[in-house]
């Protein structure tokens, strides 16, 4: 009995350290040639990708289901509530009409900011997202055959989302502009100040991201519209970001920066815009 | 140990949708339970190290390929937490359902503070008040949550094909020994 267990020990840690060597031989290789797993990370996609595509599938059944149980009362109070709302939109429906043509007047100016209004567009459903419960990163379910590469931009309620950063056959990555490695290079609609929106998770828990390197002689004020720029190598110019608030000087007193809201609400994403076109391609039109 | 392995196999798979697709959908305070190391630290104290560690290095290059940057690093901590996790086995009581509890909630803590250490603190962000408040606390509490259930599952799961093991090997014993494939047969996984 005592022999047996001395192998039995002797035999798990050769297991154990050889595992420990291959994983960081792993990282040594990956970290080395990045682009080396891509075949098999692909091909893990399209593993998983159908069974991930059922879930959602179910999921969305059920809650669908559960969704008709919901109280008639409630409904009535809805129906109530959605009146009001409906006559205030009405009134705001006006106000809109005014601002287009001031929009439109805008994008006279900047003709470049129609372009992804004209850019093919494909719908993607999410089907999984971060394990880790952030809303940083997560996969749809168009990939190469959809004709979707590497750097499109995704977009959701009119305002970015991120960019599509790995793509496999029926799948591919989206990275969210509010995770911590992302940053947007921006530009104020009105005043065509540049800027650089930094994600954060953390701040986006208070419903936030960061906008930082504003012109200190900017004159922008709360509510005012963030783009992407023109000078992005990978974002095409004029998509919404979202508002800004907060507007103060930075601790160096050499540029201002303030609070972002996104005009997406990435906790509650179902299906997100990929647009066909590239930067690159669109150096060449011009 | 082929059966139990191909059994294994597909636990995995089923843990892997299980925290990338259904529980993403029944999210609580914005964290998923860690399905993965309630499989990893189970196996750990029902099968012993070698099954844990093979099952988090298989786990984690799941992971790895499918979300992570770099290839290799959820699998180096996942392999850790299981062979750690695998010592547990030689108090293993096939009754017992609160030490493994204990043993998960446990793992899910080393879990988050390797990860803290090399997502958060490798990228300059020492925050640890907040990853501590923000995902730590909610992700264990909720992973033993989940255990409850899983662990029972995984547990009555094992205990089957380990009877049907048994029972082949004993029927076949005598010839094995004859060969001398005894060896071999025990330093498999």
């Amino acid at each position: 009995m005592g022999r047996n267990k001395k192998k039995f020990e002797l035999s798990s840690r050769l297991v154990f350290s050889l595992l420990i060597m291959v994983s960081v031989g792993l990282i040594v290789v990956s970290y080395l040639f990045s682009d080396i797993f891509s075949p098999v990370k692909s091909f893990m996609g399209d593993f998983f990708v159908p069974m991930q595509k059922g879930i959602a599938i179910i999921g969305g059944a059920i809650s669908d289901k559960i969704q008709i149980f919901e109280d008639k009362q409630k409904l009535i109070e809805e129906n109530e509530k959605l009146t009001n709302e409906l006559n205030d939109l009405k009134l705001e429906r006006q106000t809109l009409i005014s601002e287009k043509y001031e929009l439109s007047w805008y994008r006279d100016i900047y003709e470049n900011d129609t372009v992804y209004q004209t850019a093919q567009k494909v719908v993607a459903k999410i089907i999984s997202r971060n394990p880790n419960g952030a809303c940083d990163v997560f996969l749809v379910d168009k990939g190469a055959d959809d004709g979707i590469e590497v750097n499109m931009n995704v977009l959701a309620n009119g305002g970015l989302v991120g960019l599509v950063t790995e793509t496999g056959k029926n799948w591919s990555k989206v990275r969210t502009i509010i995770a911590d490695e992302s940053a947007v290079s921006g530009r104020f609609r009105i005043t065509s100040d540049t800027c650089i929106v930094k994600g954060s998770l953390k701040t986006m828990d208070m419903g936030y991201i960061d906008v930082e390197m504003i012109n200190l002689n900017a004159e922008v004020y709360d509510n005012y519209e963030v783009v992407t720029s023109y000078i992005s190598d990978k974002y095409l110019p004029g998509i919404l970001i979202g508002y800004v608030s907060n507007i103060r000087n930075d601790a160096s007193e050499l540029n201002k920066r303030a609070y972002l809201s996104p005009v997406v609400d990435f906790e509650h994403l179902e299906a997100v815009i990929i647009l066909k076109a590239q930067r690159e391609s669109l150096e060449g039109i011009e | 140990m082929i059966f139990k392995s191909i059994v294994i196999l597909i636990e995995i798979i089923i843990s892997y949708l299980l925290q990338t697709s259904v529980f993403t959908g029944l999210r609580l305070a914005d964290v998923v339970p860690d399905v993965f190391i309630i499989l990893i630290s189970s196996l750990g104290y029902i099968a012993g190290p070698n099954f844990a560690a093979v099952t988090g290095f298989v786990c984690g290059l799941i992971l790895d390929l499918t979300f992570g940057g770099l290839v290799g690093v959820f699998a180096l901590i996942y392999t850790v937490i299981g062979f750690v996790c695998g010592f547990s086995n030689r108090i293993y009581d096939h009754e017992d359902y609160t030490l493994p509890l204990f043993i998960i909630g446990l793992s899910e803590l080393a879990y988050n503070i390797l990860y803290y250490l090399l997502f958060y603190v490798l990228k300059g962000n020492l925050d640890f008040a907040y990853f501590s408040i923000r995902y730590l606390l909610p992700r264990v509490i909720y992973t033993v949550l989940v255990s409850v259930v899983l662990y029972r599952l995984l547990n009555f799961n094992y205990n089957i094909f380990e009877k049907i093991d048994r029972h082949k090997k004993d029927k076949s014993e005598e010839v094995i020994d004859f060969k001398g494939f005894d060896f071999i047969g025990r330093r498999g996984l």
